[in-house]
C-alpha cells in the first residue's frame, strides 16, 4: 500500500475547516482510551447494574468480574458522585440500585371447598361509566403488543378505565428481581392505582435455570427441576395474592408457542405451574392459554395464519416469540371474555 | 452488536490500534479489517455471514467479467445477471413473505386459495444496505465510472463494519479510493471524529429513546387511548424520534470511520428546515436519496421524457424508495405520499406563467411548517402496522381535544425542541466547538470525552433499543 509518492508526499495542512486541528492517529487512541476509561469509572454504578442484570452465563460472570472492581475504585475516588448527582436532578436516583427482596404475601391458610362453594361463582359486580372498572395492565415485554390491543378494545367501554399505561418491561420476569423487582412494583402498584382488574402476562425472560433473590441459603436446581418448580411456584403465588387479595380479578396471559421448541416446552413448564396457581383461586385469578391461538395446521409455530376469510394474517414477530397485532386483538377479545365472566361492564348501556 | 454498548466498545478499542499499526502494511491490513467486520456482522447471526460473504464473491465476480467484456450485449447481460441476483436475495429475505401474503389475501378475498406458503424468512440485519453498495458496485463498472478492484478490497469495502448494517450508502468512487491508498496516521481528524460519537448517542440514547418510551409507542400503539395533543404531540415526537435515531447511528459511524482514518459523505443536512419536498430530499437520507437519484430515476429517464414521464419517474422511485423501506403497504403509502408531494411540487413550478418569488422571512418560515407537517403526516403511515391504525391515529387527532394529556410532559416537550431546534443553529457553532475541543491538550480532550458519556449514559434510559433503520 505504502509507495514512493505517499512517503515522499508534501505535508497537509494540520488543519481542516473551521480551524480545528488535525491530530495523530496516536493521539486518537489515546484521547479514545482515556475518555472510555474515566468514563466508565463516572459510569460505574450503572455498569455495574447492567452487569447484574444480563443473562446468567460466562458472558454476566465476565462483565460481573469487570465493573465489581470497577465500581468499587469509581466509589473510592467518589467518581460516582456526578453520577448519583446527576440521576438526582433527573428525578430517578434509584436507577442504579439492585432489588433483589422476593417480598411475597405469607399463603393464605388452605381452607378445605366444600361442593357447594365451587358450584358458586362470585357475583358479578357491576360497573358502569360512573363507577367505572380500573384496569391495570403489566408484565414483560410480550403483554405490550395485547396491552395496546385491549386498551384499544375498551376505548368504546366508557365503564372500564385504564390506571396509567402499559406497565410492559422488557427483559423482566420473576425470576430476575434484580432486572426488575417486580414483586415490590406489583404491591406498590396495588397500592396507589389500586385497580379492580388486573391483566398480567410473565414468563417469556423465565425458561433459564438462573433466579436471584432466593431465600439465604436457598439452592435450586435447573429449569424445571422439583426445586426450581417450587421456587418459582412460589414467586407466581405471591404476584397472584399480591394482586387479588387487594381486591383486582387478575387474568393472567400465558405463554404462546415459541418457533424454538425447546423454548416451548420450557413455557410449557412455566404455563403448567401458573394454570394451576390460578386454579387454586377461582373467582380470584384465571388463566388465558394461548397455545392454540397460535398454533399452525401441524399443531406447530406459525408465524401466518389464515382467518376465517382465508386471508393469512402476521400473528407473531420475526423472532418467533413476541405478537403482531392481529395476535394482540385476539389474546385482548380473550381477555375481555374472562372480564366479563367475572364483571358486568355492559348492563349499565341498557339502563342509561 | 449495537453501537452504544461496552461490547462494542471493547471491540473498537481492541481494532483502533491494531488497524493503525496495520495500516503500513496493506496486504495485512485488508484481511485484518474484512475479519473484525466479519466479526461484528457476526454478533447478529453468524449464519448471515455467508450471505455477505456471497454477496461479496458475486458483486467481485460479475464486476470483473462486466469490465472483460468489450461488447455492449455481453456486458448488459452480466449486468442484467448480477442484478437479478443482487435484488433475488434481496427479494428473497424481505419482500417473499410480503408477497405471498399479499397475494394470498388478493385471491381469497374472489374465494381463490392460492398454494403459496409464508415462510417465516427472518431479514438479515443490513442486507439492504450492503445490496445497494453492491449494485453500485457493478453498475458503476458496467458504465465505466468505476474500475473493480481487487478482491481484498472490494471485499473490505462491502463489509467495512462501520457503514455495514445502516448506512450510509457510501459509494465505490467514495469509499474504494481510500480503501486502496494508505491513510496518513498524522492527520486524523479527532475533533470531528468525537464531536459526531458524542453528538450520535446523545441523539439515539438520550432524545430517541426517551421520546419512544414516554409518548410515541403508547400513542401509535393505542390511539383511542390518548387525548388529540398527545396524538399530535406523539407525531411530531416520532418524526423527531427517527430523526435522532438514524442520524444517531450515522454520526457515530462517520465518527468511528475517521478515526479509523475513512471518510465518508453526510447522510443529514437539517431536513426539518426543508423549503420544500424535494429540499426534504436533498437533506435527508441523502446517500439514499442520492442512490434512487442516480441508479434508479435517472435510468427510468429522469426528467428528459416530458412532464408526464417525470412524474411517472417521480412516483416509481418513491414508491420503490418506500418499499425499500420495509415490506409493507403501509411503506409504499409513505413513498406515495412523498411521490405525490414532489409531482405536485413540481407541477406547481412548472405552470404557465410560475415566477419564483424572492425569499422572505415569513416567505421561507411558512413553507419551511407546510413541509414538515406533509413530512409528519407521511411518518403516520411509515410508524403504523395497518391503515387501520393510521387511519384510528388520524381520527384521533380531530376527535379528542380538550382530554387530559399526561403523556406531554415538559421532558417529552423539550426532547422534540431539542430535536428540532437543533437543525436551525448556525452552521459554524459546530465548527467553533470542534476546533476548541483540538486546540485542548490531550488529557483535557478525554475529560470532555468522558463528561459526555456520563452524561448520555446517566440521561439515557435503561437498556438499549435498538436502531429503527436495522430493520430496512
Amino acid at each position: 500500500m505504502e509507495t514512493e509518492d505517499t512517503r515522499r508526499r508534501k505535508p497537509r495542512p494540520r488543519t481542516a475547516e473551521g480551524g480545528r486541528r488535525l491530530q495523530s492517529a496516536g493521539s486518537a487512541i489515546v484521547v479514545a482510551l482515556a475518555g472510555l476509561l474515566v468514563g466508565l469509572l463516572l459510569n460505574a454504578p450503572g455498569l455495574h447494574k447492567s452487569a447484574t442484570i444480563q443473562p446468567g452465563g460466562w458472558k454476566r460472570d465476565a462483565a460481573l468480574a469487570v465493573t465489581g472492581p470497577l465500581e468499587s475504585v469509581s466509589g473510592a475516588l467518589l467518581l460516582d458522585r456526578p453520577r448519583r448527582a446527576l440521576k438526582a436532578v433527573l428525578g430517578r436516583p434509584g436507577d442504579d440500585e439492585i432489588d433483589t427482596a422476593v417480598a411475597v404475601p405469607l399463603p393464605a391458610p388452605e381452607k378445605p371447598v366444600t361442593s357447594g362453594e365451587a358450584a358458586a361463582p362470585p357475583a358479578r359486580e357491576k360497573f358502569s361509566p360512573k363507577r367505572k372498572l380500573r384496569l391495570w395492565i403489566a408484565g414483560d415485554s410480550l403483554v405490550v403488543v395485547p396491552g395496546e390491543s385491549l386498551l384499544r378494545a375498551v376505548g368504546g367501554n366508557r365503564a372500564i378505565t385504564p390506571v396509567g399505561k402499559i406497565d410492559g418491561r422488557i427483559a423482566s420476569g420473576l425470576e430476575r428481581p434484580d432486572v426488575f423487582n417486580w414483586f415490590t412494583h406489583v404491591r406498590e402498584e396495588m397500592r396507589s392505582k389500586k385497580p379492580r382488574a388486573a391483566v398480567v402476562m410473565f414468563g417469556g425472560n423465565d425458561d433459564h435455570g438462573f433466579m436471584t433473590g432466593l431465600p439465604e441459603g436457598k439452592e435450586i436446581g435447573p429449569f424445571g427441576s422439583v426445586t426450581w418448580q417450587a421456587e418459582y411456584r412460589r414467586r407466581v403465588a405471591g404476584i397472584m395474592d399480591a394482586i387479588t387479595r387487594n381486591g383486582a380479578y387478575l387474568v393472567w396471559i400465558g405463554l404462546p408457542i415459541s418457533r424454538d421448541d425447546a423454548q416451548t416446552q420450557r413455557y410449557d413448564t412455566i404455563n403448567a405451574i401458573v394454570q394451576k396457581e390460578a386454579a387454586k383461586r377461582p373467582g380470584r385469578a384465571a388463566y388465558l392459554d394461548t397455545y392454540f391461538f397460535f398454533a399452525g395446521e401441524d399443531g406447530g409455530f406459525a408465524q401466518y395464519i389464515a382467518d376465517d376469510s382465508g386471508r393469512l394474517v402476521r400473528m407473531r414477530a420475526d423472532d418467533g416469540v413476541h405478537f403482531e397485532r392481529p395476535a394482540g386483538d385476539l389474546i385482548a377479545e380473550k381477555v375481555l371474555e374472562r372480564l366479563a365472566e367475572r364483571y358486568d361492564l355492559t348492563s349499565w348501556r341498557r339502563s342509561s | 452488536m449495537l453501537f452504544p454498548t461496552a461490547t462494542f466498545a471493547i471491540f473498537f478499542m481492541i481494532v483502533l490500534p491494531l488497524s493503525w499499526l496495520l495500516m503500513p502494511r496493506g496486504e495485512r491490513w485488508r484481511p485484518f479489517i474484512i475479519a473484525a467486520s466479519f466479526v461484528f456482522y457476526s454478533a447478529w447471526d453468524w449464519r448471515f455471514v455467508f450471505l455477505l460473504a456471497a454477496s461479496i464473491v458475486w458483486n467481485q465476480v460479475f464486476a470483473l467479467a462486466i469490465h472483460r467484456r468489450s461488447d455492449l450485449r455481453g456486458r448488459k447481460s452480466l449486468l442484467a445477471a448480477a442484478v437479478v441476483g443482487n435484488l433475488a436475495v434481496l427479494g428473497y429475505f424481505k419482500y417473499y413473505d410480503f408477497f405471498v401474503t399479499s397475494t394470498n389475501n388478493l385471491f381469497a378475498s374472489a374465494g381463490i386459495d392460492v398454494p403459496l406458503e409464508a415462510r417465516s424468512i427472518v431479514l438479515p440485519v443490513g442486507i439492504s444496505f450492503f445490496t445497494f453498495m453492491g449494485l453500485s458496485y457493478v453498475v458503476d463498472v458496467y458504465r465505466r465510472d468505476f474500475e473493480p478492484v481487487g478482491f481484498g478490497t472490494f471485499a473490505a469495502y462491502l463489509s467495512f463494519f462501520p457503514h455495514l448494517v445502516a448506512g450510509p450508502i457510501v459509494r465505490p468512487r467514495e469509499l474504494i479510493p481510500q480503501i486502496g491508498s494508505q491513510r496518513d496516521p498524522r492527520y486524523v481528524d479527532t475533533s470531528r471524529a468525537f464531536f459526531l460519537i458524542a453528538t450520535g448517542l446523545f441523539m439515539k440514547v438520550v432524545i430517541a429513546n426517551q421520546l419512544a418510551a414516554n409518548i410515541v409507542d403508547q400513542v401509535f400503539g393505542a390511539p383511542n387511548q390518548h387525548s388529540s395533543l398527545e396524538v399530535l404531540v406523539g407525531i411530531y415526537a416520532y418524526s423527531v424520534q427517527i430523526y435522532a435515531d438514524f442520524l444517531g447511528y450515522t454520526n457515530i459511524a462517520i465518527g468511528l470511520a475517521l478515526l479509523l482514518g475513512f471518510t465518508f459523505p453526510q447522510n443529514f443536512d437539517a431536513p426539518y428546515s426543508a423549503t420544500s419536498i424535494a429540499d426534504f430530499w436533498r437533506r435527508w437520507h441523502m446517500t439514499l436519496s442520492r442512490w434512487l437519484r442516480d441508479y434508479l430515476y435517472i435510468p427510468l429517464g429522469g426528467n428528459r421524457g416530458g412532464r408526464l414521464l417525470t412524474y411517472r419517474n417521480l412516483m416509481l422511485t418513491m414508491l420503490i424508495g418506500g418499499l425499500w423501506h420495509g415490506a409493507g403497504w403501509t411503506f409504499i403509502a409513505w413513498g406515495a405520499i412523498h411521490g405525490t408531494a414532489l409531482v405536485a411540487e413540481r407541477w406547481w413550478r412548472e405552470r404557465p406563467g410560475f415566477v419564483e418569488r424572492p425569499w422572505t422571512r415569513s416567505r421561507r418560515a411558512w413553507h419551511r411548517f407546510v413541509t414538515f407537517q406533509v413530512v409528519c403526516f407521511a411518518w403516520i403511515f411509515f410508524r403504523s402496522d395497518s391503515f387501520a391504525d393510521a387511519w384510528d391515529l388520524i381520527v384521533r387527532l380531530f376527535t379528542a381535544w380538550g382530554e387530559p394529556s399526561p403523556l406531554v410532559s415538559g421532558g417529552v416537550l423539550a426532547a422534540i425542541a431539542v430535536g428540532i431546534g437543533s437543525q436551525y443553529l448556525p452552521r459554524r457553532l459546530p465548527l467553533v466547538i470542534m476546533a476548541r475541543f483540538s486546540r485542548l491538550p490531550i488529557p483535557a480532550q478525554a475529560a470532555v470525552l468522558s463528561l459526555a458519556l456520563l452524561a448520555v449514559h446517566a440521561m439515557g434510559p435503561e437498556g438499549v433499543a435498538p436502531f429503527i433503520y436495522f430493520q430496512f
